[in-house]
Protein backbone atom coordinates (compact mmCIF):
# COMPACT_ATOMS: atom_id res chain seq x y z
CA UNK A 1 0.00 0.00 0.00
CA UNK A 2 1.44 3.32 -0.98
CA UNK A 3 0.38 6.80 -0.23
CA UNK A 4 0.58 9.16 -3.18
CA UNK A 5 0.45 12.34 -1.06
CA UNK A 6 4.14 12.78 -0.16
CA UNK A 7 5.19 12.13 -3.73
CA UNK A 8 2.70 14.71 -4.98
CA UNK A 9 4.11 17.19 -2.46
CA UNK A 10 7.61 16.61 -3.75
CA UNK A 11 6.51 16.91 -7.37
CA UNK A 12 4.60 20.11 -6.64
CA UNK A 13 7.73 21.58 -5.06
CA UNK A 14 9.81 20.49 -8.03
CA UNK A 15 7.39 22.00 -10.55
CA UNK A 16 7.24 25.19 -8.51
CA UNK A 17 11.04 25.38 -8.37
CA UNK A 18 11.39 24.87 -12.12
CA UNK A 19 8.74 27.51 -12.70
CA UNK A 20 10.55 30.02 -10.48
CA UNK A 21 13.85 29.20 -12.11
CA UNK A 22 12.54 29.77 -15.62
CA UNK A 23 10.93 33.01 -14.46
CA UNK A 24 14.31 34.07 -13.10
CA UNK A 25 16.12 33.02 -16.23
CA UNK A 26 13.74 35.11 -18.32
CA UNK A 27 13.74 38.22 -16.18
CA UNK A 28 17.11 37.94 -14.56
CA UNK A 29 19.01 39.73 -17.28
CA UNK A 30 16.40 42.36 -17.94
CA UNK A 31 16.86 45.69 -16.31
CA UNK A 32 13.71 47.61 -17.09
CA UNK A 33 11.42 45.01 -15.67
CA UNK A 34 13.66 44.00 -12.83
CA UNK A 35 12.09 45.27 -9.62
CA UNK A 36 15.20 44.31 -7.69
CA UNK A 37 16.83 47.48 -8.89
CA UNK A 38 13.76 49.62 -8.48
CA UNK A 39 13.61 48.47 -4.92
CA UNK A 40 17.27 49.20 -4.40
CA UNK A 41 17.10 51.99 -1.83
CA UNK A 42 18.54 50.40 1.23
CA UNK A 43 16.67 49.14 4.19
CA UNK A 44 17.03 52.21 6.32
CA UNK A 45 16.73 54.69 3.48
CA UNK A 46 13.60 56.74 3.02
CA UNK A 47 11.29 55.41 0.40
CA UNK A 48 11.69 58.61 -1.58
CA UNK A 49 15.35 58.00 -2.24
CA UNK A 50 15.64 58.51 -5.97
CA UNK A 51 17.79 55.52 -6.56
CA UNK A 52 16.31 54.07 -9.68
CA UNK A 53 15.92 57.43 -11.37
CA UNK A 54 19.44 58.56 -10.57
CA UNK A 55 20.88 55.39 -11.96
CA UNK A 56 23.23 55.96 -14.89
CA UNK A 57 21.58 53.16 -16.78
CA UNK A 58 18.11 54.34 -17.65
CA UNK A 59 15.92 51.45 -18.55
CA UNK A 60 16.94 50.50 -22.02
CA UNK A 61 14.56 47.94 -23.33
CA UNK A 62 16.39 44.65 -23.42
CA UNK A 63 16.55 43.05 -26.79
CA UNK A 64 17.20 39.35 -26.57
CA UNK A 65 20.56 39.24 -28.23
CA UNK A 66 21.91 36.07 -29.77
CA UNK A 67 25.24 36.79 -28.11
CA UNK A 68 23.85 36.21 -24.68
CA UNK A 69 25.17 32.72 -24.61
CA UNK A 70 28.60 33.51 -25.92
CA UNK A 71 29.18 36.37 -23.49
CA UNK A 72 29.38 35.51 -19.82
CA UNK A 73 27.29 37.22 -17.19
CA UNK A 74 30.13 38.16 -14.93
CA UNK A 75 31.90 40.92 -13.06
CA UNK A 76 35.43 42.13 -13.59
CA UNK A 77 37.54 44.31 -11.33
CA UNK A 78 41.09 45.54 -11.46
CA UNK A 79 43.43 48.51 -11.48
CA UNK A 80 44.72 50.95 -14.02
CA UNK A 81 48.24 50.39 -15.31
CA UNK A 82 49.55 53.35 -13.30
CA UNK A 83 47.94 51.85 -10.19
CA UNK A 84 46.15 55.13 -9.47
CA UNK A 85 42.59 54.00 -9.94
CA UNK A 86 40.31 51.01 -10.04
CA UNK A 87 38.01 49.84 -12.81
CA UNK A 88 35.11 47.43 -12.54
CA UNK A 89 32.88 46.15 -15.32
CA UNK A 90 29.68 44.20 -14.89
CA UNK A 91 28.37 42.21 -17.85
CA UNK A 92 24.82 40.92 -18.17
CA UNK A 93 23.19 39.67 -21.33
CA UNK A 94 25.46 41.54 -23.73
CA UNK A 95 25.24 44.82 -21.83
CA UNK A 96 27.90 46.34 -19.67
CA UNK A 97 28.16 48.91 -16.94
CA UNK A 98 31.53 50.10 -15.75
CA UNK A 99 32.82 52.21 -12.92
CA UNK A 100 36.09 54.07 -12.85
CA UNK A 101 37.20 55.42 -9.50
CA UNK A 102 40.41 56.71 -7.93
CA UNK A 103 39.19 56.51 -4.34
CA UNK A 104 39.52 60.26 -3.79
CA UNK A 105 37.62 62.58 -6.08
CA UNK A 106 37.58 61.12 -9.56
CA UNK A 107 34.89 58.72 -10.69
CA UNK A 108 32.83 57.88 -13.72
CA UNK A 109 29.97 55.54 -14.54
CA UNK A 110 29.96 54.22 -18.08
CA UNK A 111 27.66 51.93 -19.98
CA UNK A 112 27.11 50.36 -23.35
CA UNK A 113 26.83 47.14 -25.28
CA UNK A 114 29.28 44.28 -25.63
CA UNK A 115 29.78 42.98 -29.15
CA UNK A 116 29.84 39.29 -29.97
CA UNK A 117 33.62 39.35 -30.32
CA UNK A 118 33.93 40.59 -26.74
CA UNK A 119 34.81 44.20 -27.51
CA UNK A 120 32.95 47.01 -25.83
CA UNK A 121 32.79 50.76 -26.11
CA UNK A 122 31.17 52.25 -23.04
CA UNK A 123 30.32 55.89 -22.62
CA UNK A 124 29.74 58.05 -19.57
CA UNK A 125 29.17 61.67 -18.66
CA UNK A 126 31.52 64.50 -19.73
CA UNK A 127 32.73 62.56 -22.74
CA UNK A 128 34.23 59.78 -20.64
CA UNK A 129 34.83 56.61 -22.60
CA UNK A 130 35.99 53.08 -21.95
CA UNK A 131 37.19 50.70 -24.64
CA UNK A 132 37.76 47.14 -23.57
CA UNK A 133 38.12 43.63 -24.86
CA UNK A 134 36.98 40.55 -23.06
CA UNK A 135 39.75 37.95 -23.15
CA UNK A 136 38.56 34.35 -22.80
CA UNK A 137 35.97 35.55 -20.29
CA UNK A 138 38.81 35.78 -17.77
CA UNK A 139 39.69 39.46 -17.89
CA UNK A 140 38.94 42.71 -19.63
CA UNK A 141 41.85 44.67 -21.01
CA UNK A 142 41.45 48.16 -22.38
CA UNK A 143 41.70 51.89 -21.93
CA UNK A 144 39.55 54.36 -20.05
CA UNK A 145 39.42 58.06 -20.80
CA UNK A 146 38.12 59.84 -17.74
CA UNK A 147 38.33 63.56 -17.06
CA UNK A 148 40.47 64.06 -20.14
CA UNK A 149 43.10 61.54 -19.05
CA UNK A 150 43.75 58.15 -20.56
CA UNK A 151 44.40 55.04 -18.48
CA UNK A 152 45.21 51.52 -19.54
CA UNK A 153 43.63 48.92 -17.30
CA UNK A 154 43.24 45.21 -16.71
CA UNK A 155 40.20 43.91 -14.84
CA UNK A 156 40.21 40.26 -13.80
CA UNK A 157 37.16 38.11 -13.27
CA UNK A 158 35.73 39.03 -9.86
CA UNK A 159 33.94 36.48 -7.75
CA UNK A 160 31.64 37.64 -5.00
CA UNK A 161 32.10 39.42 -2.72
CA UNK A 162 34.50 41.14 -5.13
CA UNK A 163 32.76 43.29 -7.67
CA UNK A 164 30.95 46.54 -8.21
CA UNK A 165 28.57 48.10 -5.68
CA UNK A 166 26.48 51.23 -5.60
CA UNK A 167 24.33 52.97 -3.03
CA UNK A 168 22.09 55.94 -3.57
CA UNK A 169 20.13 57.59 -0.82
CA UNK A 170 19.17 60.85 0.75
CA UNK A 171 21.07 61.41 3.98
CA UNK A 172 20.27 64.53 6.00
CA UNK A 173 18.86 66.25 2.94
CA UNK A 174 21.92 65.61 0.80
CA UNK A 175 21.74 63.36 -2.21
CA UNK A 176 24.34 60.68 -1.65
CA UNK A 177 25.64 58.51 -4.47
CA UNK A 178 28.40 56.08 -3.64
CA UNK A 179 30.27 53.63 -5.83
CA UNK A 180 32.61 50.91 -4.63
CA UNK A 181 34.93 48.50 -6.38
CA UNK A 182 35.86 45.54 -4.24
CA UNK A 183 38.99 44.12 -5.82
CA UNK A 184 39.91 40.45 -5.84
CA UNK A 185 41.74 40.13 -2.56
CA UNK A 186 39.28 42.34 -0.72
CA UNK A 187 40.76 45.83 -1.11
CA UNK A 188 38.15 48.49 -1.75
CA UNK A 189 38.21 51.66 -3.81
CA UNK A 190 35.22 53.92 -3.52
CA UNK A 191 33.96 57.46 -3.92
CA UNK A 192 30.87 59.04 -2.42
CA UNK A 193 29.26 62.09 -3.97
CA UNK A 194 27.28 64.33 -1.66
CA UNK A 195 25.14 66.61 -3.79
CA UNK A 196 27.65 66.17 -6.59
CA UNK A 197 30.80 66.73 -4.51
CA UNK A 198 33.01 63.62 -4.54
CA UNK A 199 35.16 62.40 -1.67
CA UNK A 200 36.69 59.17 -0.44
CA UNK A 201 34.07 56.62 0.56
CA UNK A 202 33.88 54.77 3.86
CA UNK A 203 34.42 51.03 3.72
CA UNK A 204 31.46 48.79 2.96
CA UNK A 205 30.90 45.35 4.36
CA UNK A 206 31.22 43.43 1.09
CA UNK A 207 29.16 40.58 2.42
CA UNK A 208 26.08 42.67 3.15
CA UNK A 209 26.81 45.94 1.36
CA UNK A 210 26.18 47.79 4.61
CA UNK A 211 27.95 51.12 4.93
CA UNK A 212 27.57 54.04 7.29
CA UNK A 213 27.55 57.43 5.61
CA UNK A 214 27.30 60.55 7.77
CA UNK A 215 25.97 58.47 10.62
CA UNK A 216 23.30 56.70 8.61
CA UNK A 217 23.49 53.09 7.60
CA UNK A 218 22.65 52.43 3.96
CA UNK A 219 23.05 49.39 1.79
CA UNK A 220 25.22 49.24 -1.30
CA UNK A 221 23.97 46.78 -3.90
CA UNK A 222 25.78 44.86 -6.59
CA UNK A 223 25.50 46.77 -9.85
CA UNK A 224 24.19 45.13 -12.98
CA UNK A 225 23.53 46.78 -16.32
CA UNK B 1 0.16 -13.92 6.97
CA UNK B 2 1.36 -16.55 4.53
CA UNK B 3 3.37 -15.68 1.57
CA UNK B 4 3.34 -17.61 -1.62
CA UNK B 5 6.61 -16.80 -3.30
CA UNK B 6 5.13 -17.60 -6.68
CA UNK B 7 2.10 -15.39 -6.30
CA UNK B 8 1.70 -12.52 -8.71
CA UNK B 9 2.87 -9.30 -7.15
CA UNK B 10 0.62 -6.29 -7.11
CA UNK B 11 2.58 -3.27 -6.03
CA UNK B 12 5.34 -2.68 -8.47
CA UNK B 13 8.46 -1.65 -6.56
CA UNK B 14 7.86 -3.42 -3.26
CA UNK B 15 6.66 -6.91 -4.01
CA UNK B 16 7.86 -9.36 -1.38
CA UNK B 17 8.66 -7.45 1.81
CA UNK B 18 5.25 -8.16 3.31
CA UNK B 19 6.69 -10.85 5.54
CA UNK B 20 8.03 -8.32 8.00
CA UNK B 21 11.74 -8.40 7.37
CA UNK B 22 12.42 -4.94 6.01
CA UNK B 23 13.73 -4.96 2.52
CA UNK B 24 16.87 -2.83 2.49
CA UNK B 25 16.00 -1.57 -0.98
CA UNK B 26 13.15 0.40 0.45
CA UNK B 27 15.65 2.50 2.40
CA UNK B 28 18.19 2.53 -0.34
CA UNK B 29 16.00 4.43 -2.79
CA UNK B 30 15.16 7.33 -0.43
CA UNK B 31 18.77 7.49 0.71
CA UNK B 32 20.06 7.63 -2.85
CA UNK B 33 17.47 10.20 -3.87
CA UNK B 34 18.35 12.30 -0.82
CA UNK B 35 22.04 12.17 -1.64
CA UNK B 36 21.36 13.00 -5.28
CA UNK B 37 19.17 15.97 -4.37
CA UNK B 38 21.63 17.39 -1.84
CA UNK B 39 24.69 16.93 -4.02
CA UNK B 40 22.82 18.09 -7.11
CA UNK B 41 21.75 21.34 -5.47
CA UNK B 42 25.25 21.93 -4.15
CA UNK B 43 26.86 21.30 -7.51
CA UNK B 44 24.36 23.55 -9.28
CA UNK B 45 25.01 26.29 -6.72
CA UNK B 46 28.74 25.94 -7.21
CA UNK B 47 28.82 25.63 -10.98
CA UNK B 48 26.08 28.06 -11.94
CA UNK B 49 27.31 31.62 -12.27
CA UNK B 50 25.52 33.54 -9.53
CA UNK B 51 23.28 36.04 -11.25
CA UNK B 52 23.44 38.43 -8.31
CA UNK B 53 19.82 39.39 -8.77
CA UNK B 54 16.49 37.80 -9.37
CA UNK B 55 13.02 39.20 -9.44
CA UNK B 56 11.57 40.65 -6.30
CA UNK B 57 8.12 40.88 -4.81
CA UNK B 58 6.40 44.23 -4.74
CA UNK B 59 6.29 45.92 -1.37
CA UNK B 60 9.60 44.69 -0.06
CA UNK B 61 12.78 46.71 0.10
CA UNK B 62 15.05 43.91 -1.00
CA UNK B 63 15.11 40.27 -1.97
CA UNK B 64 16.85 39.68 1.33
CA UNK B 65 13.77 40.93 3.14
CA UNK B 66 11.42 38.87 0.98
CA UNK B 67 13.44 35.74 1.57
CA UNK B 68 13.74 36.39 5.27
CA UNK B 69 9.98 36.67 5.65
CA UNK B 70 9.31 33.63 3.49
CA UNK B 71 11.88 31.68 5.48
CA UNK B 72 10.33 32.86 8.71
CA UNK B 73 6.93 31.71 7.43
CA UNK B 74 8.42 28.32 6.64
CA UNK B 75 10.00 28.18 10.08
CA UNK B 76 6.66 29.04 11.70
CA UNK B 77 4.98 26.16 9.89
CA UNK B 78 7.90 23.97 10.90
CA UNK B 79 7.06 24.74 14.51
CA UNK B 80 3.47 23.74 13.75
CA UNK B 81 4.98 20.55 12.33
CA UNK B 82 6.79 19.82 15.56
CA UNK B 83 3.71 20.38 17.71
CA UNK B 84 1.36 18.44 15.45
CA UNK B 85 3.85 15.57 15.24
CA UNK B 86 3.97 15.40 19.04
CA UNK B 87 0.17 15.27 19.00
CA UNK B 88 0.13 12.46 16.45
CA UNK B 89 2.49 10.42 18.59
CA UNK B 90 0.41 11.11 21.68
CA UNK B 91 3.09 13.13 23.45
CA UNK B 92 0.77 16.10 23.55
CA UNK B 93 -3.01 16.17 23.81
CA UNK B 94 -4.35 17.09 20.41
CA UNK B 95 -7.42 17.00 18.21
CA UNK B 96 -8.21 14.29 15.70
CA UNK B 97 -7.19 16.50 12.85
CA UNK B 98 -3.61 16.75 14.10
CA UNK B 99 -2.38 14.53 11.26
CA UNK B 100 -4.17 16.64 8.66
CA UNK B 101 -2.63 19.71 10.27
CA UNK B 102 0.77 18.01 10.09
CA UNK B 103 0.38 17.16 6.42
CA UNK B 104 -0.80 20.57 5.34
CA UNK B 105 1.53 22.68 7.48
CA UNK B 106 4.36 20.61 6.07
CA UNK B 107 3.25 21.16 2.51
CA UNK B 108 2.94 24.90 3.08
CA UNK B 109 6.33 25.10 4.78
CA UNK B 110 7.95 23.21 1.91
CA UNK B 111 6.30 25.23 -0.84
CA UNK B 112 7.18 28.49 0.90
CA UNK B 113 10.80 27.39 1.24
CA UNK B 114 11.13 26.48 -2.44
CA UNK B 115 11.27 30.03 -3.88
CA UNK B 116 13.77 31.00 -1.19
CA UNK B 117 16.01 28.12 -2.17
CA UNK B 118 15.61 28.89 -5.87
CA UNK B 119 16.70 32.46 -5.25
CA UNK B 120 19.62 31.33 -3.11
CA UNK B 121 20.86 28.91 -5.75
CA UNK B 122 20.15 31.11 -8.75
CA UNK B 123 21.31 34.47 -7.47
CA UNK B 124 23.87 33.65 -4.80
CA UNK B 125 25.12 30.12 -5.31
CA UNK B 126 27.02 27.81 -3.00
CA UNK B 127 29.40 30.07 -1.08
CA UNK B 128 32.02 29.47 1.58
CA UNK B 129 33.39 32.92 2.37
CA UNK B 130 32.34 32.90 6.02
CA UNK B 131 31.35 30.33 8.61
CA UNK B 132 27.72 31.40 8.54
CA UNK B 133 27.54 31.26 4.76
CA UNK B 134 29.34 27.92 4.61
CA UNK B 135 26.96 26.28 7.06
CA UNK B 136 23.96 27.84 5.39
CA UNK B 137 25.02 26.55 1.97
CA UNK B 138 25.81 23.11 3.28
CA UNK B 139 22.65 22.69 5.35
CA UNK B 140 20.45 24.27 2.69
CA UNK B 141 21.44 21.54 0.24
CA UNK B 142 21.20 18.89 2.94
CA UNK B 143 17.71 20.00 3.94
CA UNK B 144 16.11 19.34 0.58
CA UNK B 145 17.82 15.98 0.41
CA UNK B 146 16.59 15.00 3.86
CA UNK B 147 13.12 16.29 3.08
CA UNK B 148 12.99 14.23 -0.13
CA UNK B 149 14.03 11.17 1.85
CA UNK B 150 11.26 11.73 4.36
CA UNK B 151 8.63 12.19 1.68
CA UNK B 152 9.72 8.96 0.00
CA UNK B 153 9.80 7.04 3.28
CA UNK B 154 6.29 8.24 4.11
CA UNK B 155 4.99 6.34 1.12
CA UNK B 156 5.46 3.07 2.94
CA UNK B 157 3.23 2.24 5.83
CA UNK B 158 5.33 -0.35 7.64
CA UNK B 159 8.41 1.36 8.92
CA UNK B 160 10.30 1.02 12.18
CA UNK B 161 8.57 3.29 14.66
CA UNK B 162 11.66 5.34 15.42
CA UNK B 163 12.52 6.16 11.81
CA UNK B 164 10.07 8.93 10.99
CA UNK B 165 10.55 10.84 14.27
CA UNK B 166 14.32 10.73 13.74
CA UNK B 167 14.13 11.96 10.15
CA UNK B 168 11.41 14.49 10.93
CA UNK B 169 13.42 15.81 13.85
CA UNK B 170 16.49 16.01 11.64
CA UNK B 171 14.62 17.95 8.98
CA UNK B 172 13.26 20.31 11.63
CA UNK B 173 16.67 20.84 13.24
CA UNK B 174 18.33 21.53 9.91
CA UNK B 175 15.61 23.99 8.90
CA UNK B 176 16.11 25.77 12.21
CA UNK B 177 19.84 26.05 11.58
CA UNK B 178 19.18 27.34 8.07
CA UNK B 179 16.78 29.94 9.41
CA UNK B 180 19.23 31.02 12.11
CA UNK B 181 22.03 31.49 9.58
CA UNK B 182 19.87 33.49 7.17
CA UNK B 183 16.66 35.18 8.22
CA UNK B 184 17.60 35.55 11.89
CA UNK B 185 20.97 36.92 10.85
CA UNK B 186 19.28 39.26 8.35
CA UNK B 187 16.87 40.64 10.92
CA UNK B 188 19.66 41.16 13.42
CA UNK B 189 21.88 42.88 10.87
CA UNK B 190 19.35 45.04 9.08
CA UNK B 191 16.53 45.20 11.61
CA UNK B 192 13.14 43.59 11.34
CA UNK B 193 12.10 45.21 8.12
CA UNK B 194 10.00 44.56 5.08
Amino acid sequence: MKRPGPLLTLLAGLVFAVFMLSLNAMTGTKNASNPYRQASPGVSVSASAPSASSSPSPSTSPSPSPSRRALPNADYAGRTDDNSSAVAVSLRGGKAIAYFCDGHDKESWLKGDVKDDGTMKLTGGNGDELNGTLQDGKRIRGTASVGGQRYGFTADRAIKPSGLYRATATVRGAKVDGGWIVLPGGKQVGVVERDGTPSAAPVIDPETGAVTIDGQKIIARPVTP
Amino acid sequence: MTVDPNAATRGFPSPPPAHGGPNPARYLVPALVAAAVAVGLGVYGKVHDPAGTAFNLAGFSSTGAVKSWLATTAFFFALVQLVSALMMYGKLPGPGWASALHRWSGRIAFLVAVPVAVHCLYALGYQTYSTRVLWHSLLGCFFFGAFSAKMLLLRWERLPGWLLPIIGGLVFAVLTAIWLTSAFWFFRTFGVTT
